[in-house]
């Protein structure tokens, strides 16, 4: 969609010399340091994926070229844990697809977090961040993995003045945001812009959908049974489109949570712990399935470890007495009347991992603006 | 996301406005169009409904709860009394209970004039609806989980819920769509202005206050019975007369303001 990415890049250069122009005015504030005048920074040019929905990006915090490589190198940067030893990218591997293969994510303690680290695929489009939607915009979620006792552990005003002492960065905060005082808020700015550059759309699936060619018979059978909704009796399916609602297999976008049936009682919350409402126990985000090969172990709780575990739950064991199960899985009978579960068949579990691997984008794992530039 | 689109533009108006800001007096032409917002209240009989459990009884005293409530409303239209309508083009908007900025909405360059009648599709009209999807943008993108495949298009309304007067309790899933006869579930909705006029100005923005009454869905001139109400997952006979049913009572105007 140029068309968007022309719009996006506009607003950016516009915002910039807006604030350029802000800048320019409150100029003469003695701070007595001698800066150099700032340029401004370049509009970033985000390539959307066809059929992508346009995304959001908080006019506060226009993508530029500057702030996106200066938010590729905090990401990466292990000065923002107290030990020294951790980054972002210690956790979210872009080997991984940003994951780290790990069910639960171990912090610069050794610590264990209650949840597994999430894959940031396309992260710019989720409304709702991590499992449970405690966040709704990456400028405040990053805040926490940055902070958290169990993760990397530092207050990020700690991490700000490191940043401040080098020779390193006061000048690509100067490029990117006109002024080489950093502070959290720039931080936290610069290393969102960088997250939301993370697309990834580029997989097999993408070129059959522009082109309906080039998935084998069972990959279109898998891909058929993802988005079918079961007919008791009539229509097989398996129903997965309704949570990973395509293009971007996930709930992010619309920000739903669900209860998926792996449990009767709930060790974790999940969303209640959020709202404090009753009805969203044991609920979760859908994560975006596109690298889902990538990303095992699987689930809130790492519990699967393959997606042949994954596809069993679902078409076995299913706790359907679970409370707040979603209704799909409630009605999803594919063999009535006796049957109780959506009870895939073998070939059909077989199918929908066949189509789920040509959610695997091998151009994003490889996309050099995304590695670690250290 | 046309919105943004249009912000960003806003935002470039502006600016141009305030760099112009000098030399005053510009062209003196009177604008001919004006704005029409619309804010959408969505009820469960007299009670704004609740996504939290809560369990409300249709007219036969049957009980649900809602979890999910969302549908389009498009293809907009304005009428005089002298029988000559403005249809409004472009516009798709997805009310999403979930989620309160999706519950009121502009329509511009509305042409300025005195209004007697307003229309709208409850759902998407088949020409959008049965386009490539990798063109369908904004509110019409599949991603806001309203959509199935090419072959049958937008979901137009979606209610998901748990009938709880059965027992066992029971699915409450109710996702209408189609637009091929013979179950085409494309419906207009014209809810009367009550004799009220809008008044489209150049820099007055009516706003028309509408309430969405849930209850309709099942309550119309079908009466719905929920214990025995099949899943709604795909065009059929049933989710044509649910389509009626909404059509015909959902939405009522609470008021006509000026402003």
């Amino acid at each position: 969609m140029p068309l968007r990415a022309t719009v996006v890049s506009y607003l950016g250069v516009l915002l910039g010399v807006v604030a350029l122009g802000a800048a320019s005015c409150s100029k003469g504030g003695g701070s007595g340091e001698e800066t150099p005048t700032p340029t401004a920074p370049t509009a970033y040019a985000l390539a959307v994926p066809a059929g992508f929905p346009t995304p959001v990006i908080p006019a506060d915090n226009p993508l530029t070229n500057e702030g996106v490589a200066l938010g590729r190198m905090l990401f990466y940067e292990k000065a923002l844990s107290s030990t020294g030893t951790m980054a972002c990218g210690s956790c979210h591997q872009q080997s991984k697809a940003f994951t780290d293969g790990l069910a639960f994510a171990v912090g610069v303690d050794g610590v264990a977090n209650p949840r597994g680290t999430m894959s940031l695929t396309n992260v710019l489009w989720s409304s709702q961040l991590t499992w449970d939607g405690a966040f709704t915009t990456l400028e405040t979620q990053a805040l926490k993995p940055l902070e958290n006792s169990i993760e990397l552990h530092q207050p990020l005003t700690v991490g700000v003045a490191k940043l401040q002492a080098t020779k390193l960065y006061p000048p690509l905060f100067l490029a990117a945001f006109g002024t080489s005082t950093i502070t959290n808020e720039l931080a936290l700015k610069a290393l969102a812009q960088f997250e939301r550059t993370l697309i990834s759309g580029s997989s097999r699936y993408d070129k059959y959908m522009a082109t309906r060619q080039g998935f084998t018979a069972d990959e279109v059978a898998g891909l058929q049974l993802y988005t079918t909704h079961i007919s008791p009796g009539k229509v097989r399916g398996a129903e997965c489109f309704h949570c990973h609602t395509q293009p971007l297999m996930s709930s992010n976008y619309e920000g739903k949570f669900f209860n998926n049936g792996l449990d009767l009682t709930f060790a974790d919350p999940g969303r209640s712990g959020v709202t404090g409402v009753a009805v969203d126990k044991g609920k979760f985000i859908a994560p975006t399935l596109r690298n889902i090969t990538l990303t095992a172990p699987y689930m809130h709780d790492g519990r699967f470890k393959t997606l042949e575990e994954v596809l069993d739950h679902y078409s076995d064991h299913v706790q359907m007495a679970s409370p707040g199960l979603d209704n799909n899985l409630i009605e999803g009978i594919n063999d009535p009347p006796f049957g109780t579960h959506m009870d895939l068949t073998a070939t059909e579990k077989k199918q929908v991992i066949a189509f789920l691997k040509t959610l695997t984008d091998s151009t994003f794992i490889a996309d050099k603006r995304f590695s670690n530039p250290f | 996301m046309k919105n943004r689109i249009f912000s960003a533009l806003a935002v470039a108006l502006l600016t141009t406005a305030v760099l112009s800001g000098c030399k005053k007096d510009g062209d003196s032409s009177e604008p001919t169009v004006g704005t029409v917002a619309f804010e959408v209240e969505n009820m469960v009989g007299a009670k704004d409904v609740a996504l939290d459990g809560t369990a409300y009884a249709t007219a036969s005293g049957e009980t649900f709860t809602v979890t999910t409530l969302k549908y389009y409303l498009s293809n907009i239209k304005f009428s005089k009394a002298d029988g000559s309508t403005y249809a409004a083009p472009g516009e798709y908007h997805l009310v999403d209970a979930a989620k309160p900025s999706s519950t009121s909405f502009t329509v511009s360059n509305v042409p300025v004039g005195n209004y007697t009648g307003v229309s709208f599709v409850v759902g998407v009209d088949s020409t959008t609806t049965k386009g490539d999807p990798l063109a369908l943008a904004g509110d019409l993108n599949p991603a806001n989980n309203m959509y199935w495949v090419w072959a049958t298009g937008h979901i137009f309304l979606k209610l998901e819920g748990t009938v709880t007067s059965t027992n066992p309790a029971k699915a409450l899933t109710c996702h209408i769509g189609g637009y091929r006869a013979p179950y085409n579930a494309i419906v207009t909705a014209s809810p009367s202005l009550g004799g009220a006029t809008l008044p489209v100005q150049a820099n007055h923005a009516p706003t028309i206050r509408l309430a969405a009454n849930v209850l309709k869905i099942f309550d119309g001139p079908t009466p719905i019975a929920l214990s025995t109400f099949p899943t709604a997952m795909a065009p059929s006979a049933a989710s044509v007369q649910v389509a009626n049913n909404y059509a015909a009572g959902m939405f009522t105007v609470k008021q006509v303001a000026a402003n």
